[in-house]
């Protein structure tokens, strides 16, 4: 409950300074409901420009304005009447990274007075007009392990002198520079690396702030835009000081093991910073290999504790999902913690958006148009891996569990529970077992029932042909049983509680996929269904179906009849 | 040397600048500074998958290796999958060709046909307000960028006077019925290919301008003259008329031009095509994606060069006859 209560405050106060800068009114809880679809067709068509992203928004031709980031938008939208601007915490980090395995940035010292010489106000402030919200943590605040209270280091630049003075960087005769007190030498020069001014102009002037903050306490700091690519190719050989980079992070900490831990300390590797701390090697390991949730969250609370002190990185600010929706066309999209309203793992938006007559009440059924930004490409649920391509995708599967939208805990869903447990493999050692209990009634989108069999025949099929995008979640995988139409058990080699994610794939329909001998090629989208007249073979169960797709034009999706929650749970 | 003897000549080199274009192509995007390999490769992926990877794309091949299994691909035109969609790229080229062989033809035809009929206007209206008129637009839509001449029209036509549609080849979801869904795209093309045209009509006219007037001081128009003849038929039937094989020359040297400038374009009106296609395969560093696509312009470009020289030497027989005069 407290955490719970921790991270309403922390969402308020975020939601204050930006809605501050929104000018908006507070944003209230949202009810949703948990079936649908409230529309019969959603047509989707591809706009990939951004400008005339925004025209079809005034003209209506969209509902919704996604993922506003430019200023510039978000005033324009701002000033339309019919706009109703959402807002919601995202799992985004841009963070200034420290090369920790050269001085002077192997001194905590260092790092601590470069975390006190930032201003994150100012930075949003004058960078994004207030549109940002600081950040200081290295777990997202919209991650249900985010954790308060852990130490930080303020704007502050007399606290920076003076931490420096403390440990033996002392002013040299001039004033400008420090001595560092290992070589009795002033410091060299200290480069941020940071994308051009043409490719990332916030991004390179924020390394010129931060720069000039830092020279004002003797840190002889100067900012270096370069080439992106270039910039990266330096960072996966460790050629750099410090640069500047963003992350998009998940509401799962297991980022911090790829980011942190010291066998990701190799080149080419996430452990950019080459922080090699055993303590933290030891806390992340425990967290890959929770058995059980708390273990986790445990592990996961001491790993953010280790790396405030420690500092690889300083977080600088999170971008918040910003979307319009046209008021006077659709009502019911919700906010989703770390999602936003608009985005395609919202799967509530979809279900409960609907259009609204002239006075605003919500008009069941009908068509709306959701504009695409990109081009979905590739619908073969087994190679597609762009959130282009799954903006459609997740329209047309659904999961066996779901997130709840505010709290983004774990909620049953086609599957009505599961048990995490643990088995003794055939090597001898422990491993975890996630045993699926399913729904009765649930169906293909072509009306074949959807059983346990289709989840084994998945799981199989992804790991017998070394599906690349799969492989992460089957590699584990010793076997799958099915214990009766309704109930599965997946068998893993090894001992983690993020099995339980692994474990819950987009399935494939076995009576579809059963005949595919090469599933690179094939195309499900672009094939006639054998027996549905105007659909293709990509059969899923999720609450619309592919009727069209127009390459470059738009994507026409319709109610599914055989959606297992068309109405409210028994 | 003989028309025969030219003509092979020609297709030598235009296939010797194909292989050589090829060739940079391929080794163009493997010393560009990223590593592709992290477009298809997920961080989170394991060793394995990262291996897998690789070998489904050919990269685990000693470069020499890429390199000789790549020629041969593109001969049988086997593009090979591209990193982004994991689709066979030729699949995709396919798909958006059409697209963009409509708007290049559009804004062909409209070009050319506004191009020369202002040229001649201009050269018959010589030193009065309208020659300056089209020679001053002409220059100015010429020396403007196309992407900003593109993105007001798109704000004017699309926005402040929203009479236009603004991205898409076709109304989603398009009308019923053959003529109806003809017009539709019609409709859709004015924005695109009207853009282009008012983009390029300017090196028409004045190219068709100056040389009209060129051919208007020929004796043998002073002699159409002496003869009495009506004005228009001195400038169609005779002027225009000798004009017109280095217009034709014009039209196949214009084309590369026409196919390399579909990628701002298509991109401005989100328009399905291959320009489009290139742009985001070279960002994305989508090496058989962008290859696929370098290779459809180029061959298109080394085509249309070759209908130049073919056609420069059948209206010029100086050309195909070269420095040591008739054999």
């Amino acid at each position: 409950m407290r955490r719970k209560f921790s991270v309403l405050i922390a969402f308020v106060l975020a939601a204050t300074f930006i809605l501050g800068a929104l000018a908006m009114p507070g944003l209230a809880a949202a009810e949703f409901k948990d079936y649908g679809p409230v529309v019969d067709e959603i047509i989707m068509p591809i706009i990939k420009e951004s400008t005339a992203l925004r025209i079809a928004f005034e003209r209506g031709e969209t509902v919704v304005w996604p993922g506003l980031t430019q200023p510039a938008d978000i005033d324009q939208a701002k000033s339309l009447d019919y706009a109703d601007m959402r807002m919601t915490l995202g799992f985004h980090m841009f963070y200034l990274c420290f090369n920790m395995r050269k001085a002077p940035y192997d001194a905590p010292v260092i790092r601590q007075a470069m975390a006190h010489i930032t201003d994150r106000d100012n930075i949003i402030r004058t960078l994004f007009k207030g549109y940002m919200l600081p950040m200081t943590s290295f777990v997202p605040q919209a991650s249900a392990f985010y954790k308060e209270d852990l130490p930080t280091y303020p704007f502050n630049l007399a606290r920076a002198a003076e931490i420096l003075d403390e440990a033996g960087y002392v002013l040299d005769e001039t004033g400008r520079n420090r001595i560092d007190p290992k070589t009795g030498k002033p410091l060299p020069e200290m480069k941020i690396f940071t994308p051009t001014y043409e490719v990332a102009p916030t991004s390179a002037e924020l390394g010129k702030m931060i720069a000039d903050s830092a020279q004002k306490v003797g840190l002889p700091v100067v900012p270096e835009p370069m080439d992106f690519n270039i910039m990266l190719d330096k960072i996966d050989i460790h050629d750099f000081d410090m640069y500047v980079l963003a992350w998009s992070l998940s509401r799962n900490p297991t980022h911090l093991v790829n980011f942190f831990h010291s066998n990701q300390d190799v080149e080419a590797g996430y452990n950019n910073p080459g922080i090699r701390d055993p303590k933290l090697d030891r806390v992340l390991d425990l967290l890959d290999t929770a058995p059980e949730l708390q273990t986790a969250r445990v592990a996961a609370d001491e790993a953010q504790l280790i790396l405030a002190r420690e500092m690889p990185y300083i977080p600088l600010y999170s971008r918040p999902y910003i979307d319009a929706f046209r008021k006077d066309m659709v009502t019911g999209y919700i906010d989703m913690m770390g999602y936003g309203a608009a985005s395609n793992s919202n799967q509530w938006t979809f279900l409960n958006v609907s259009r609204v007559d002239e006075s605003g009440n919500p008009v069941p059924g009908g068509t709306i148009r959701w504009a695409l930004e990109e081009e979905p490409k590739n619908l073969n649920p087994a190679t597609a891996s762009s959130a282009y391509e799954w903006n459609v995708l997740d329209r047309l599967f659904d999961g066996l569990y779901a997130m709840h939208p505010e709290s983004l805990e774990d909620m049953t869903w086609m599957a009505k529970d599961w048990d995490v447990d643990t088995w003794t493999t055939d090597a001898g050692s422990e491993g975890t077992t996630i045993t699926w209990y399913l729904h009765d009634g649930l169906k293909w989108s072509d009306g074949m029932p959807f059983t346990a069999e289709d989840i084994k025949f998945t799981i199989d099929f992804l790991k017998e042909n070394k599906v690349p995008r799969y492989l992460p979640n089957t590699e584990d995988i010793a076997k799958v049983e099915v214990i009766d139409e309704l109930t599965v058990k997946v068998y893993f080699d090894t001992v983690s509680y993020w099995h339980l994610y692994n474990a819950a794939l987009s399935f494939l329909p076995k009576h579809i996929w059963d005949d595919v001998e090469d599933y690179n090629s094939f195309e499900p989208w672009l094939e006639p269904h054998p027996t549905m007249e105007g659909f293709t073979k990509l059969v899923g169960h999720g609450p619309f179906m592919l009727k069209e797709y127009r390459p470059g034009e738009f994507v026409r999706l319709v109610k599914n009849p055989n959606y297992w929650r068309l109405g409210p749970a028994n | 040397m003989g028309f025969r003897s030219y003509l092979v000549k020609r297709i030598w080199y235009a296939l010797l600048v194909l292989v050589v274009i090829l060739t940079f192509n391929f080794v163009l995007f493997r010393v560009m500074p990223g590593d592709p390999e992290k477009m298809i490769i997920d961080p989170n992926f394991t060793v394995e998958a990262k291996q897998e990877l690789r070998r489904q794309y050919g990269l685990d091949e000693p470069i020499l290796k890429q390199y000789t299994n790549y020629m041969t691909s593109l001969l049988k035109f086997d593009m090979g999958l591209s990193f982004n969609t994991r689709r066979p790229v030729w699949s995709e080229l396919k798909e958006r060709l059409p697209n963009t062989l409509i708007l290049f033809l559009a804004t062909f035809v409209s070009t050319a046909a506004v191009g020369i009929s202002l040229g001649v206007f201009s050269a018959a209206n010589r030193g009065r307000f309208n020659e300056k008129f089209v020679v001053g637009a002409g220059l100015f839509a010429h020396a403007v960028p196309g992407f900003f001449i593109q993105l007001l029209l798109l704000l004017l036509l699309g926005y402040y006077w929203p009479i236009l549609p603004i991205h898409g080849t076709m109304s989603a979801p398009p009308p019923d019925g053959g003529f109806a869904v003809l017009l539709d795209r019609l409709w859709h093309l004015i924005l695109p290919a009207g853009s282009n045209m008012i983009l390029g009509f300017g090196s028409w006219a004045l190219y068709t301008r100056n040389t009209m007037l060129e051919a208007l001081s020929q004796d043998y128009v002073t002699t159409a003259r002496a003869k009495g003849l009506p004005k228009g038929d001195i400038m169609y039937h005779h002027a225009l008329r000798s004009v017109l094989p280095p217009i034709v020359t014009l039209v196949f040297m214009s084309l590369p031009g026409a196919v390399s400038g579909a990628v701002i374009t298509e991109s401005i009106f989100s328009w399905h095509g291959v320009g489009r296609y290139l742009l985001d395969a070279t960002l994305q560093m989508d090496y058989p994606a962008a290859q696929g696509a370098f290779y459809l312009i180029a061959l298109s470009v080394i085509i249309s060069n070759l209908l130049a020289d073919i056609a420069y030497g059948l209206v010029d027989p100086r050309i195909r006859v070269g420095a040591g005069g008739p054999k």
